[in-house]
């Protein structure tokens, strides 16, 4: 696992080089998982886990109690939750709307928000055990 | 190809709907066709509901184009109505950004659009098909004028980052030189036999003359530089008058470029039925209906309120809701009945007592990412240098669209284009910068089209809609699957609570689906009302 979480870094270090705020569809893959928060989650999240309310609310990560739990965060990525898009659709053709991480950076994901922002959570989790949790079907986009 | 009837007019039907999908892939059909099914609007005409119990009152949550038509239906039925809606403002989604506007953001990051007077952009929607009959209906019993939205315009451009050196192509050019390999090369299988099995003799007559005719083709059923083929793609130099007259014909691209650069993939955008002519935009842009919906039903809409519960018992509805700026205390409203146009990405995170079925439904459906900027230049450089009247530019570049003005051609001064127009991965990023930062990026991309960018950009805006705090996304996205299992619940009267709205049809992405399931659902609710009596 290690292994594959080195590449993906040294990938996105020339990604990185490329353009620092944005990333082509094709280059997407190789993003970490802060550059992941960074590039995606934090549209809605916000910069720093700080969430946001308007009409409904954006939950904060920061701090965050229920972030103990790396199988609820792996599978609300992964499977979304209401107006939280579902990240492990299958992938599309290349002009697709859809969204789609693979699972080890999903994986990297979750450690990162389970680890930043005022969390602590010591478990890491790794690609294969996010691969283990359902993910969405190309039809199956809501959730479970 | 082939259904088992064999007769040789079906296989030149099938034949010709091989050409058909060739020039338009089906593929690129729902890549680009954006917004929305080709589906064609129930509108049923205007609506009569004729019988309302005395007294009868419903409310409405959500003044967005699904709550006013609802409203506006219902009052003239003879209910009491009233709208609690979460802006300041009437319209929803249906919305634009003018000079002196300000926009907050979820995060609270704001923009002050300094755009000059009478000029916008239509952050959200801004094109309405002719056959959208409940918007056409709404908009003239409004009295917003409308004029002309140019879809498909043949001197706006199609452009690869990855092809012809990066140098964008005229739509018009692509378009012909397309039409015409691919007719030179079917006529070259239909002289060599190629098709003889499954065209007859005559008919191999018939499409060969059709293809000369479709392709611009010459005597020897070949495509190459012609006065003919100039009269799709353009002149090098165009006829004119007097001395300096004579036309230098242009010459065509070569087959293998034009496949190799993917600008094909754009050629069938205006084909798709929501996108064919005649398209409109109302004068001063799309908001004019929402303001004008609002103005109409002015007293009935409660603004900058908040909905927090909404909650149900045998003999009505209560609904629980704050000021949206201060969050003060809260207030409820009470009615017989109650309908919801919230969005589903706010809706799902508001208490309501309604069965499971429907609770599941509303949680079922992630709404897109889009993300629309509005940028404006110091002059009309597209219209002046490049004689780009309205219509899109297509592209690979994240930006994906650039759209110009469809209205004040050739006028003096500023002028305002969408920038950018995008979708899923490349909206999702964009949506996690600053405003600031999608502006400047915008405008680096699009000078990669428009070498003017930099020299003439003044300023611009920069919409993300899962930022919106309205909405907190584009559109409600189904699949065939979520819409199997979820959406005839979705639209189902739970008790005395019914939902309407954009999510609650079958065309999503489009203003005419959140007016026909209004309509819809007030015309069930209204059957329940009048056989339950006032109670
Ligand atoms: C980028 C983009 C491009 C589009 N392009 C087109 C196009 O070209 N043509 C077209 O026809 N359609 C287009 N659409 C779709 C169109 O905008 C929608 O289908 C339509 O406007 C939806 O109307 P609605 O009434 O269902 O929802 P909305 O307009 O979203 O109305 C819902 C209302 O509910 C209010 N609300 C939300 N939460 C609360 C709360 N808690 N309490 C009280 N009120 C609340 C909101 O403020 C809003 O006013 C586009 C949309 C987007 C985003
Ligand atoms: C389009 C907006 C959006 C994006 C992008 C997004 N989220 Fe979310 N997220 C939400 C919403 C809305 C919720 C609340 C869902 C609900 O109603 O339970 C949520 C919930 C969560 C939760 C659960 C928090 C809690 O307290 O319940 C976690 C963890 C989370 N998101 C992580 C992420 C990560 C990691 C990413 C990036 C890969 C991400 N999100 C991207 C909108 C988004």
């Amino acid at each position: 696992m290690k292994g594959i979480f080195v590449m993906l870094l040294i990938l996105a270090s020339s990604v990185q080089a490329d353009s620092p705020a944005f990333t082509s569809r094709a280059a997407i893959g190789s993003l970490n998982g802060e550059q992941i928060y960074d590039h995606i989650c934090q549209g809605c999240h916000m910069p720093g886990g700080a969430g946001a309310i308007a009409a409904g609310t954006y939950p904060k990560l920061a701090a965050n109690k229920k972030l103990v739990s790396w199988q609820f965060v792996a599978l609300t990525v992964l499977n979304g939750r209401n107006g939280m898009p579902p990240f492990g659709q299958p992938v599309h053709h290349e002009q697709s709307r859809a969204t789609h991480l693979t699972d080890a950076q999903i994986a990297d994901v979750v450690n990162y928000v389970r680890s930043h922002f005022d969390n602590n959570f010591k478990t890491t989790v790794t690609s294969k055990q996010v691969t283990g949790l359902p993910h969405p079907t190309a039809e199956l986009m809501g959730p479970q | 190809m082939g259904n088992g009837e064999g007769s040789g007019s079906l296989s030149r039907r099938a034949l010709l709907q091989m050409i058909g999908s060739t020039a338009g892939s089906a593929a690129m059909y729902q890549a680009m066709s954006s917004l929305g099914f080709a589906a064609e609007s129930t509108y049923p005409g205007p609506t009569e509901l004729p019988g309302a119990p005395k007294g009868a009152s419903i409310l409405i949550l959500g003044a967005g184009m699904a709550g006013m038509t609802a409203a506006f239906e219902l009052r003239k039925a003879g209910y009491k109505v009233q709208v609690l809606e979460y802006n300041a403002r009437a319209g929803g989604r249906n919305w634009s950004l003018r000079g002196g506007d300000s926009y907050t953001e979820m995060g609270g990051l704001t923009q002050q659009c300094q755009f000059d007077k009478d000029l916008y952009i239509n952050p959200g929607p801004w094109r309405i098909p002719y056959h959208h009959r409940g918007m056409m209906h709404y908009a003239k019993l409004l009295g917003v004028p409308l004029e002309p939205f140019l879809q498909v315009n043949y001197n706006a451009y199609l452009h690869s980052s990855h092809a012809f050196g990066g140098e964008p192509q005229r739509f018009r050019e692509v378009k012909a030189d397309y039409h015409g390999h691919v007719a030179e090369l079917l006529a070259k299988a239909t002289r060599q036999n190629a098709l003889d099995a499954s065209v007859t003799k005559e008919d191999q007559e018939m499409l060969l003359e059709s293809l000369r005719q479709w392709g611009a083709l010459d005597g020897n059923y070949t495509y190459v530089a012609s006065d003919a083929v100039s009269e799709r793609r353009g002149y090098t130099k165009n006829p004119g008058g007097g001395l300096s007259a004579r036309p230098v014909p242009s010459k065509p691209v070569a087959l293998g470029d034009l496949l190799g650069s993917g600008l094909w993939e754009a050629l069938t955008n205006g084909d798709v039925f929501d996108m064919q002519t005649a398209l409109f935009q109302p004068v001063g842009g799309m908001g004019r209906i929402g303001e004008a919906f609002g103005r109409e039903l002015n007293p009935l809409i409660r603004y900058n309120s908040k909905v927090t519960e909404i909650h149900q018992d045998d003999t009505g509805v209560t609904v629980t809701f704050t000021d949206s700026r201060t969050a003060g205390p809260e207030q409820t409203l009470r009615a017989d009945w109650c309908l919801c146009t919230i969005p589903l990405p706010v809706l799902a995170q508001i208490p309501m007592n309604v069965s499971q079925s429907l609770t599941s439904a509303i949680c079922a459906v992630p709404y897109a990412a889009a993300v629309k900027v509005g940028l404006q230049f110091k002059r009309r450089f597209w219209e002046e240098d490049e004689h780009i009247f309205g219509g899109i530019t297509y592209t690979d570049l994240p930006i994906m669209n650039i759209g110009y003005p469809n209205t004040g051609f050739q006028s003096g001064g500023k002028g305002v284009l969408l920038g950018a127009y995008m979708w899923g991965m490349n909206a999702m990023q964009f949506t996690a910068m600053t405003p600031q930062e999608r502006v400047q990026k915008v405008v680096d991309y699009g000078s990669q089209i428009h070498p003017q960018y930099h020299k003439e950009f003044d300023n611009g805006v920069a919409v993300a809609w899962h930022r919106a705090p309205f909405t907190m996304g584009c559109f409600g996205m189904w699949t065939a699957d979520t819409r199997s299992k979820h959406y005839d619940d979705l639209c189902q009267i739970d008790g005395r609570i019914a939902l309407a709205g954009e999510h609650a049809s079958f065309l999503g992405g489009w203003q005419e689906g959140a007016v026909t399931s209004a309509l819809d659902a007030i015309g069930r609710l209204h059957t329940r009302a009048v056989a339950q009596g006032r109670a």
